[in-house]
């Protein structure tokens, strides 16, 4: 039976979303482009439209999906995910954050098409960027509104990663508060190397937010890292083994 | 004055309790930064670390970018050791 519904998860809520990814392309894409005087943000909303898709089907391939949402601080923030599947990506627009820029590795850049929509969308590459160029660039786009979007762990490859600490240091530098996120089960539905989409449970949550100034000193952004690191880690042990 | 066992196992106490590293990732000949995967920022931070842990400030005149593995910064800890002890 599980084999039958991953097959069926993979040929067609797959195959659906590949669809969905073209034609919200072909009609979302020139729509909000032409609508907004920003391009940046326009790509940026094309990019939320087209998570939104892919989290509801997700959601048809899951055996149960949970949103837990938690109250959203003021103005921008940066938020913080675990990182263990390709789906991670499109699972932050689950909470509504409907303006952000990612901050990623350098290959994802590389992409045909997706290198087009990274560099349109203003998003930063981590590896060619420095930390000063980079603390600047996310400084104007927290000026534009935006929320700065990290996966810490830096690789899907060890679930268990360390949260290295840079986007912390970049929230107390921004004075921006940190919101958490536990991602639980996409690395079951989608696993790093396979295509096939797995039936898995999914639970999504944010917890409230954190922020810098509750962690003092020349470390805190080390400190803040490792009880984010903590707090996330323990919600996916709980409900992994539930 | 301080062993080279001594601040071994002080450097390594620190560096597992602060970046989660396991006694076998921290070998003399690990590479901070392919080995340890350790960013600039992580460099930093691991600096301050060891500042904290013996008490000395490394920031200033030295070249840290000539420690390359885990054995560079135990020398590296035993000479300002051995300089203070002067």
């Amino acid at each position: 039976m599980e084999r039958l519904r991953t097959a069926f998860n993979t040929i067609c809520i797959g195959g659906a979303a590949i669809v969905w990814l073209f034609i919200s392309a072909l009609i979302a894409f020139p729509f909000l482009w032409l609508k907004s005087k920003n391009r940046d943000r326009a790509v940026r909303k094309f990019v939320y439209v087209q998570s939104c898709g892919i989290v509801f089907f997700m959601r048809l391939a899951s055996k149960a999906f949970r949103v837990e949402k938690a109250e959203r601080p003021q103005g921008s923030c940066v938020v913080v995910a675990n990182h263990a599947s390709a789906l991670d990506l499109y699972t932050i627009s689950a909470f509504r954050f409907n303006n952000v820029v990612y901050i990623t590795k350098g290959w994802v850049f590389k992409l045909p098409f997706f290198r087009y929509v990274m560099k349109g969308a203003g998003y930063v590459d981590a590896e060619t960027t420095s930390p000063t160029e980079m603390l600047g660039i996310c400084k104007q786009a927290v000026q534009k509104g935006c929320d700065i979007v990290l996966f810490p762990q830096g690789t899907r490859k060890d679930p268990r990663a360390r949260f290295k600490s840079g986007a912390f240091y970049l929230a107390e530098q921004l004075n921006l508060p940190v919101v958490p996120i536990a991602i639980v089960g996409t690395h079951k539905m989608l696993s790093v190397g396979s295509f096939w989409i797995k039936p898995a449970k999914i639970v999504l949550k944010a917890f409230p937010a954190k922020y810098p100034s509750d962690y003092p000193g020349e470390l805190g952004h080390l400190h803040m890292a490792q009880d984010v690191k903590k707090q996330v880690m323990d919600f996916v042990d709980k409900e992994e083994f539930a | 004055m301080i062993t080279r066992e001594e601040i071994i196992k002080r450097t390594n106490d620190a560096l597992k309790k602060e970046f989660e590293f396991t006694d076998a990732q921290l070998t003399p000949t690990a590479q901070l930064r392919d080995d340890l995967c350790l960013d600039s920022l992580d460099a930093v931070d691991m600096v301050v670390v060891l500042e904290q842990q013996f008490g000395v400030t490394l920031r200033q005149g030295y070249d840290l970018r000539t420690i390359v593995t885990l054995n560079d910064l135990y020398d590296f800890i035993e000479k300002l050791a051995r300089t203070h002890n002067k």
